[in-house]
């Protein structure tokens, strides 16, 4: 009876029990978190998804805040959306056909002079960013809210584990047992842990997409010096939606300037990083403008930090 | 590697997507020095290849029309090119772009003189014997003529293709310009030049500046290139026509109707 427990294991259990039942309870809970993971990430078949229109695509590949830049893209491209010396955007001519409910908010808010930056703030573009969220869940290609929980409560499971782990650890050494074995355990179950960490907001099917849009795309890269009066409004937002705002000021460097629209170049290793867990904005109240993800590539001029507002844009 | 036939575009990263999308493409112009002699193609360029695209590399920076030979490493570049992107013909302006190492950064026009005629043809026949594949000759738009010329602008070509056995790529733009320019008659050149050795046709835009037309690939054909175009037809159809636009790219709907324009002009197939 010795060997079941004696006086001087942690807990009352021994350490070769306590190590096999910990390895089992996270052996399943990984494997499960796994499962979970892949099943809930697939989205659809991508045969079957349907053509995206540029600012879904912008969402997909850097939320709220580029499909709104890819909005002005389109919007300026149509002469559509003008900017006042006081570097405020203002809604011009008429309203160019084909425009989606987003391209109409913001010509909304853009009736009275407005900031590029403050765009996201009205209720109207907001409204619209949100149909645009919902459709994108809707077709599988966008985590949404439930999933998304779903999604943590498996990584939690994780974190509690090992945090139960780490306090055992804490106990045995305090107690001089030996615990080199549940140390390479609680190693494993962290590396596993920093692997999950993430949490993906896009389905592998629109990762999929996205990387295909940006292999067919690429002569709307500003590498390409793109022709945007050939490819009309609707190739200008699908520029900035697959290449961030560096297409902006490709189409338009004065009023990219002038409206204070923060130069951000997307490449494919960027694109793939949005995730919904940081939201999508770096930078804090002194920034206002958006990168994608955790990317430390994807801002322009900034280095790793994105920077004021008028740093890389003004 | 289809010999260029129908009308085509001149393929430029700028329009790349455009050039992508029409339907009836089947040939292809590329600027030679643009592309890397150990590849890889731009990524628009080696789908049109994949589609069976035959795509011609056209020289501008070779300078056949220099007093001194023709440099050796930029006739291999062209080499390398054509089997890059498997050329069935390559093509070259009789100009030269740099002289006593000074370099021009324009096409000059070469003064038609027998030593000139003589200068060209060696030059050619030296790019000839390291070429995979023939080689079509452009003569380009001249805004003036030297003093000195013995030959009119039609046996100047003619003797020099004449020598070298090379294909003609005639600029109807430039036949169009530099009539007008001089105040002669284009009929009248199309008339004397061997029609019945154009590779293919090059048709661009311009416009006039201060009394003279210029060659300046960035505006709309004009009816009047259009209407010579259905003249060069009406004399010897050529095989393929080519669309030359270099900048200010206009909506695609325009860049559609010229290409159909010069379709119809030349009785060929729609390509949009």
């Amino acid at each position: 009876m010795n060997t079941l427990a004696a006086p001087g294991d942690t807990w009352g259990i021994p350490g070769p029990l306590f190590l096999k039942l910990y390895l089992l309870v996270a052996v399943v809970a990984v494997v499960g978190t796994l499962l979970h993971r892949r099943r809930a990430t697939a989205g659809p078949d991508p045969v079957t998804a349907d053509q995206l229109g540029p600012q879904q695509v912008a969402y997909l590949n850097g939320g709220d805040q580029l499909a709104i830049w890819a909005a002005l893209g389109g919007l300026r491209a149509a002469g559509a959306i003008d900017v006042r010396p006081d570097r405020r955007l203002i809604a011009a001519g008429p309203t160019p056909t084909g425009v989606t409910p987003l391209d109409h908010a913001i010509r909304h808010a853009a009736r009275q002079p407005v900031a590029a930056q403050k765009l996201g703030r009205d209720s109207g573009v907001a409204r619209a960013l949100e149909q645009l969220r919902q459709g994108l869940e809707q077709r599988g290609l966008l985590i949404d809210a439930d999933g998304v929980r779903a999604l943590r409560r498996g990584r939690n499971l994780l974190l509690v584990l090992l945090a139960l782990g780490v306090v055992r650890l804490v106990a045995g050494l305090v107690n001089a047992r030996p615990v080199g074995w549940l140390l390479v355990a609680l190693l494993v179950l962290g590396v596993a842990l920093a692997l999950l960490a993430r949490t993906p907001r896009r389905t592998r099917t629109a990762n999929v997409l996205l990387r295909r849009l940006r292999q067919s795309s690429h002569h709307l890269s500003p590498d390409s010096a793109p022709a945007y009066a050939t490819y009309g409004a609707a190739g200008a937002a699908m520029g900035v939606a697959l290449f961030g705002t560096a297409s902006l000021y490709a189409l338009d460097p004065g009023f990219a300037a002038q409206a204070e629209i923060q130069r951000q170049a997307l490449n494919a290793s960027s694109g793939s990083s949005y995730s919904g867990s940081s939201g999508t904005s770096c930078g804090g109240s002194s920034s206002s403008s958006s990168c994608s993800g955790g990317s430390s590539s994807s801002c322009g001029g900034g280095g790793s930090s994105c920077g004021g507002g008028g740093g890389c844009g003004g | 590697m289809t010999w260029p036939h129908g009308v085509g575009i001149g393929w430029r990263p700028e329009i790349a997507g455009f050039v992508a999308e029409l339907p009836g493409l089947r040939f292809v112009e590329v600027v030679a020095e643009s592309l890397a002699a150990g590849g890889p193609l731009p990524a628009g360029l080696a789908a049109l290849r994949e589609r069976g695209v035959t795509v011609v590399p056209h020289g501008v920076r070779l300078s056949l029309g220099g007093a001194e030979p023709v440099d050796p490493h930029r006739v291999a570049h062209l080499a390398r090119v054509a089997e890059l992107v498997d050329a069935p013909l390559v093509s070259e302006h009789v100009a030269f772009v740099r002289a006593g190492g000074l370099e021009a950064g324009h096409l000059l026009p070469l003064p038609r003189t027998r030593e000139a005629v003589t200068a060209v043809v060696a030059n050619v026949r030296r790019a000839q014997a390291e070429l995979p594949v023939p080689l079509a000759l452009e003569p380009i738009a001249a805004l003036f003529d030297w003093p000195d010329d013995e030959l009119d602008e039609a046996d100047f070509l003619t003797e020099i293709l004449d020598a070298t056995g090379a294909g003609l790529l005639l600029d109807v733009a430039n036949v169009y310009a530099n009539a007008r320019n001089r105040g002669d008659d284009p009929h009248a050149l199309l008339d004397r030049l061997p029609l019945e050795r154009i590779s293919y046709v090059h048709v661009a835009g311009g416009a006039e500046r201060d009394g003279l037309y210029h060659d300046t690939h960035t505006d709309p054909v004009p009816a009047e290139v259009l209407e010579l175009v259905g003249a060069l037809c009406a004399r010897r159809p050529p095989p393929a026509l080519l669309l030359e636009r270099d900048g200010h790219y206009p909506p695609a709907a325009a860049l559609r109707a010229e290409l159909d324009a010069l379709a119809v002009a030349a009785g060929h197939p729609v390509v949009t």
